[in-house]
C-alpha cells in the first residue's frame, strides 16, 4: 500500500486511528476461523462521516477494504483477503437509542452483543440473537453473517430482529437509510438482504433492532445418555411431537469431558452425550413443557434428567456450552469447526457418518451444536502448523458439509461462508442461482473493492477446496493432537 | 396489440399446451388489471414452463403479470403494459412435506385454504389467516405480503419463509434460501420478493417452517368507549408475560363493517386469542381479564369455538368485506409501532370528518394499520382523492402510508405507494439484476418499477 494513503487516513482520522505497523497488523489477521490473511491498514472510525471519508479514498486509490466487529467469526468473513484498508468498528460503540415502548433500539455497528442486552435490561427486555461469543462480538458482525445462537430455535435469527439500517455504499460513499423501526415499510425489502450478506455489498454504520421481551419463567433441564444415538433419537422426538424448547443443545461425550475440565459445571464425564434443554415462557408453558420433556428423555433411554435448581446453577450450564470452543482450545493447537445445517430428522445417522468421516482421516471429533436447529457444529482438533494436516482435516470437512447437502441441508447455518466455504458454494446454488447473486453484488459492489474474494467461488462449478499455503508464515515444530482428559 | 405480436401469442401455446392458453375476450376481461387486458393467458404447468414463457416474453419484450386467485391484483399502480397474464393455478402441489421436520415445500400455485388442509392431516399449521382465504394462493399472498393477525405471534411470513424459487425477468429458474429451517448461504435474495407484486421474479416454490397445531385455543373480546382504553389495554398485553398468538383493534367503522354480534355496536373492540397449552390459554383468559379491567373495558367476553371461529372469519376477511360491499372505498396500509397508532387514528379521523368521509381503522398486530375511507353521504370521488392525497403527503400525514385499494380513476392519478423513500436509487438497482428488461409487472410498484 502506498505511504501515502495512510498519510491520508491519518489526515482524515488522526493519527490514533490508524495502525500500519506490521506487528501491529498481526492482530488483525485472525479470526474465528483457520484462515489468516493480514490487512495493510486497520483504521477505527468514530463517526458514519468518517466511514464515508475511508470509503470515498479507498475508492479513489482503488483500494480493497473490508469491515470488522470484534474477528469473532468462524468464516473468514472479516479478514483483509487481498489486503487493503480494514476498516474496524470498536470506536463506533455507542447505543443510541433503546425504545422500550416500541421495543426496538437504535445501536452504532460496535456495540457488543451483550451491552445491548444489558442496556435493555431495565425494561426487562432484551436482544434475543445469542451467539456463544455474545461477550465479545458486535451486532454489525451479528448482521453482516445473520448470526443465530443456542435460542435463535425459538427466536429465531438476526434477520428477524433488525428492521433498519443505514448504509454507506462502497463505490460512491453515499449514505443511505433502508427499513425503518417500523417492521415494514414500502419498497423492497433490503434490510433483509442486507443482514447475512457477509459485508459484501455495503458497510453498516447504524442498526436498529427488536427487543425481545423477557420470559417470566425458564427451566434448563440436562439429559444424560449412555448412547449417542439414543440423544440423537430425542431431538427427533422431541421436533416429531411439536415440542419446542427455547435452545436445544447437544454435546458429546468427547466434547463435555473437555469442557468440564474447564468449566467445571457438572457435566458427567462417563456419558456418550447430553442434551442441554432450555424452556422459556409462561409459567404454565414452562411447567407442561418439562413434563413432556422429560417423558420423551425417560424413552428415548436417557440416564437421568437433571432440572438446573437456580440460577447459578444454570449459568454454570450455560458457561460450559458457550465456553466449548475456547475449552477445546485448550487441548489442541488448531481446530476446525463447522456448520452444516440438516434436516432434524437424520440427526441419528448424520453423526455415525460424521464419525466414521473423521475416523477415516485420522481425527478425533467432538460434536457440540444447536440440534434443536440441526444446526451441526462438527469440531475437528488439528495442527494448523502440519501442512499435511491442514489439507486433511480441510477434506474431512468437505466429505461432512457434501453430506449435509445431500439429505437436503445446508453448508453453513450461521458462521458464514466467508472465505472458508465459498468454493463449495457451487454445490448448494446453480450456476444461475449463483449468477444473480453476483449481479445482486456487483449492483451494490460494482468494483468487487469491498471484502474481495469471499462468499463466491473463485472458478466456476467446480466446487474443489483449493489446497492453500500454509497459513503461519515462520512453521514451529508440529505438536501431536491431543485427545480430551478421559 | 400488434399484429406481430398478435402472432408471437400464438407459440405461447406450443410452451404451455393448447389447453392452458386462452386469448379469446372473456378469458383476458377475468385477467384485468386496473381495467387493462392481457393480451393472452397462460396456465404453465411446471416451473420450467413458467420460465420459457418469460425467456420467451424477454425475446418479444412482452409484459407479464403472474397470478394466483386474482384476489389482490387491484394492489399496486396501474400496470404500464401488460400483455400476458401467468396463470400459476396449475403449480399447486405440495412437493416436499416432512411433518417430522416442521418443513414444507410448496408450489406457488397452490391455495393457502388447501396446502393447510394437507397440513392439518398431520396436525400442522402455517399461521396464515390471510383475506380471499378461499382464493388466496401462497405466490399471491407473498407477492402482496398479506399480512394475517397471526403475526402478533408468529411474525410475517417473511419470519416463517426459508426459501424461495423463481423466474427471473431474463427467465432464469433460481433459487433463494434453504429447505432447512436455518441457513446463511448466498444472499436472502428471496425477501426481496415478498410485497414486490411480481416486480422482481414469479414464484413457483416457497418453502416454510411448518407450526403443530395449538392444543387449545380461546378467543376474546374487550371492548371500550374509546381508542384510548382499547390502545392501554394493547401495551398492557406487550408490557406483560403473555403471548397471545392475535391481537386485533378494530375501531366502530372497521366493528361494524366486520359486522359480528359479539362486536358491540359503536365501541373499540380489541379481539385476542391465546393459543397452546390448556393451562397456558387458562392463564390468558384469567390475566387478560385483568388487564381488560385496569384498561377500562366496558366490557370483557370470552368467546365459545363456535363465536370464535364466526368472528375470526370475519376478521380475517375484513379487507375482502370492504372490496365488496364498499367498491368506491379506498383502503391505506401503513407500517406503524405502537407509539404512534393513536396519532394515526386521530390524524385519519380529522380527515375523514373534513371530508365528510365515513371511515375505519384496524390495528394488526401491533404493527399494521389499516385504514379504510369510505365515501358516505356527502362523500364524492373529489373529497376522497383530497382525504387520501392528506394522509399519504409526507408531511403532516402518515409517513410511509399505502394506498392498497381506491376507485381506479383516483388511481390513475395519485401514487399508491407514496413519496419514494431515501432507498429508491437502490431499488432501481435491484430492479435491473432482476428483471434487465422491465417486463414483470412494469409500473406497479414502488417508483414505477
Amino acid at each position: 500500500m502506498e505511504k501515502s494513503i495512510i498519510r491520508d487516513l491519518e489526515k482524515l482520522l488522526g493519527r490514533d486511528a490508524v495502525l500500519s505497523a506490521r506487528t501491529d497488523l498481526m492482530m488483525y489477521e485472525y479470526d474465528g476461523s483457520v484462515e489468516q490473511a493480514r490487512p495493510e491498514c486497520v483504521v477505527f472510525p468514530r463517526s458514519t462521516e468518517d466511514v464515508v471519508g475511508i470509503v470515498k479514498l479507498a475508492s479513489r486509490t482503488q483500494t480493497p477494504i473490508v469491515a470488522r466487529g470484534a474477528g469473532t467469526g468462524l468464516s473468514g468473513g472479516a479478514l483483509a483477503r487481498r489486503g487493503g484498508i480494514m476498516i474496524a468498528f470498536p470506536r463506533m460503540n455507542r447505543i443510541l437509542e433503546v425504545d422500550a415502548e416500541n421495543q426496538r433500539a437504535v445501536v452504532q455497528p460496535g456495540v457488543v452483543n451483550l451491552d445491548l442486552s444489558r442496556a435493555a435490561e431495565p425494561y426487562s427486555l432484551y436482544f434475543a440473537p445469542d451467539p456463544s461469543s455474545q461477550k465479545a462480538c458486535t451486532i454489525g458482525g451479528n448482521v453482516a453473517e445473520n448470526a443465530g445462537g443456542p435460542h435463535t430455535l425459538a427466536y429465531g435469527v438476526t434477520t428477524n430482529h433488525v428492521t433498519g439500517l443505514e448504509i454507506v455504499l462502497p463505490d460512491s460513499g453515499e449514505v443511505v437509510r433502508i427499513g425503518d423501526k417500523a417492521a415494514e415499510t414500502p419498497g423492497f425489502d433490503l434490510t433483509g438482504l442486507m443482514v447475512g450478506s457477509e459485508g459484501t455489498l455495503a458497510i453498516v454504520t447504524e442498526i436498529t433492532v427488536k427487543l425481545t421481551r423477557k420470559p417470566e419463567a425458564v427451566k434448563t433441564l440436562l439429559a444424560i445418555f449412555d448412547r449417542v444415538d439414543d440423544c440423537t433419537q430425542t431431538v427427533v422426538e422431541i421436533t416429531g411431537r411439536a415440542i419446542t424448547p427455547a435452545a436445544c443443545e447437544m454435546m458429546d461425550g468427547w466434547t463435555l469431558r473437555a469442557v468440564e475440565a474447564f468449566a467445571h459445571a457438572g457435566f458427567p464425564l462417563d456419558s456418550a452425550a447430553v442434551l442441554l434443554i432450555e424452556l422459556e415462557g409462561l409459567r404454565e408453558a414452562v411447567e407442561a413443557q418439562a413434563v413432556d420433556v422429560i417423558d420423551v428423555c425417560k424413552l428415548c433411554h436417557a440416564r437421568d434428567v437433571r432440572v438446573a435448581k437456580d440460577d447459578r446453577e444454570r449459568d454454570l450450564l450455560w458457561k460450559g456450552r458457550k465456553n466449548a470452543f475456547g475449552a477445546v482450545g485448550r487441548l489442541s493447537p488448531s481446530y476446525y469447526v463447522q456448520d452444516g445445517v440438516i434436516p432434524r430428522t437424520r440427526l441419528p445417522e448424520t453423526l455415525r457418518h460424521i464419525d466414521a468421516v473423521c475416523a477415516k482421516y485420522g481425527f478425533p471429533v467432538g460434536n457440540i451444536f444447536h440440534a434443536g436447529d440441526g444446526n451441526l457444529h462438527p469440531l475437528i482438533p488439528f495442527d494448523v502448523r502440519d501442512h499435511e494436516q491442514f489439507d486433511r482435516v480441510v477434506r474431512a470437512a468437505h466429505e461432512i458439509m457434501e453430506f449435509c447437502i445431500s439429505v437436503g441441508g445446508s453448508i453453513t447455518g450461521e458462521h458464514g461462508v466467508g472465505m472458508e466455504k465459498n468454493e463449495l458454494m457451487p454445490l448448494l446454488f446453480s450456476e444461475s442461482d449463483l449468477g444473480l447473486m453476483r449481479r445482486v453484488r456487483d449492483a451494490f459492489n460494482p468494483t468487487g473493492l469491498l471484502n474481495p474474494d469471499k462468499f463466491f467461488p473463485s472458478s466456476k462449478g467446480c466446487g474443489e477446496i483449493r489446497v492453500r499455503p500454509l497459513p503461519i508464515s515462520e512453521p514451529a515444530a508440529p505438536t501431536p493432537v491431543s485427545g480430551p482428559p478421559a | 396489440m400488434s399484429p406481430a405480436t398478435g402472432t408471437a401469442f400464438a407459440q405461447l401455446s406450443s410452451i404451455v399446451g393448447e389447453a392452458s392458453y386462452f386469448a379469446d375476450p372473456a378469458a383476458l376481461t377475468r385477467y384485468s388489471v386496473d381495467g387493462r387486458n392481457p393480451g393472452a393467458v397462460v396456465r404453465p404447468g411446471s416451473a420450467e414452463e413458467v420460465a420459457e414463457v418469460v425467456r420467451f416474453a424477454a425475446s418479444e419484450k412482452l409484459a407479464l403479470i403472474a397470478c394466483g386467485g386474482r384476489s389482490k391484483l387491484g394492489v399496486g399502480m396501474p400496470p404500464v403494459r401488460y400483455d400476458i397474464a401467468v396463470d400459476l393455478s396449475r403449480l399447486n402441489r405440495v412437493v416436499a412435506y416432512d411433518p417430522g421436520d416442521l418443513t414444507l415445500g410448496v408450489e406457488g400455485g397452490m391455495l393457502v385454504s388447501a396446502l393447510l388442509e394437507a397440513l392439518r392431516e398431520k396436525n400442522q399449521w402455517l399461521p396464515l389467516l390471510v383475506p380471499w382465504y378461499d382464493r388466496a394462493t401462497i405466490g399471491g399472498i407473498l407477492s402482496t405480503n398479506s399480512i394475517s393477525p397471526l403475526r402478533y405471534m408468529f411474525g410475517g411470513p417473511r419470519d416463517f419463509l426459508l426459501g424461495l424459487e423463481f423466474v427471473t425477468g431474463d427467465g432464469k429458474l433460481c433459487k433463494s434460501g434453504a429447505r432447512v429451517v436455518k441457513s446463511v448461504a448466498g444472499y436472502d435474495s428471496h425477501k426481496l420478493l415478498l410485497g414486490a407484486l411480481g416486480s422482481l421474479g414469479i414464484i413457483t416454490r416457497a418453502n416454510f417452517r411448518t407450526f403443530p397445531l395449538p392444543r387449545a385455543q380461546r378467543g376474546f373480546v374487550a371492548s371500550y368507549s374509546d381508542a384510548a382504553g382499547a390502545l392501554d389495554f394493547c401495551r398492557r398485553i406487550a408490557q406483560s408475560s403473555l403471548k397471545p398468538a392475535l391481537v386485533e383493534v378494530l375501531d366502530p367503522g372497521a366493528a361494524r363493517i366486520v359486522a359480528n354480534p359479539k362486536l358491540p355496536e359503536g365501541s373499540w373492540c380489541v379481539v385476542a386469542v391465546a393459543i397452546g397449552h390448556e393451562a397456558v390459554v387458562e392463564r390468558h383468559a384469567r390475566d387478560l381479564a385483568q388487564l381488560a379491567e385496569q384498561s377500562g373495558a366496558a366490557a370483557f367476553v370470552a368467546l365459545t369455538d363456535a363465536d370464535k371461529k364466526e368472528l375470526l372469519g370475519r376478521v380475517r376477511e375484513f379487507l375482502r368485506i370492504v372490496a365488496e360491499q364498499y367498491p368506491d372505498a379506498a383502503v391505506l396500509r401503513t407500517g406503524v409501532l405502537p407509539q404512534n397508532v393513536t396519532a394515526n387514528c386521530e390524524k385519519i379521523a380529522r380527515l375523514a370528518a373534513q371530508n365528510g368521509l365515513g371511515c375505519a381503522n384496524v390495528v394488526r398486530a401491533g404493527a399494521t394499520l389499516y385504514t379504510v375511507l369510505l365515501p358516505g353521504t356527502e362523500g364524492t370521488t373529489e373529497r376522497l382523492e383530497a382525504a387520501i392525497r392528506s394522509a399519504m403527503s409526507s408531511t403532516g400525514g402518515m409517513p410511509r402510508a399505502v394506498l392498497e385499494r381506491c376507485p381506479t380513476e383516483i388511481k390513475s392519478r395519485v401514487n399508491s405507494w407514496g413519496p419514494v423513500g431515501p432507498d429508491m436509487e437502490l431499488m432501481k438497482r435491484v430492479k435491473q439484476v432482476f428483471d434487465p428488461h422491465g417486463i414483470l409487472s412494469p409500473g406497479r410498484f414502488v417508483g414505477g418499477l
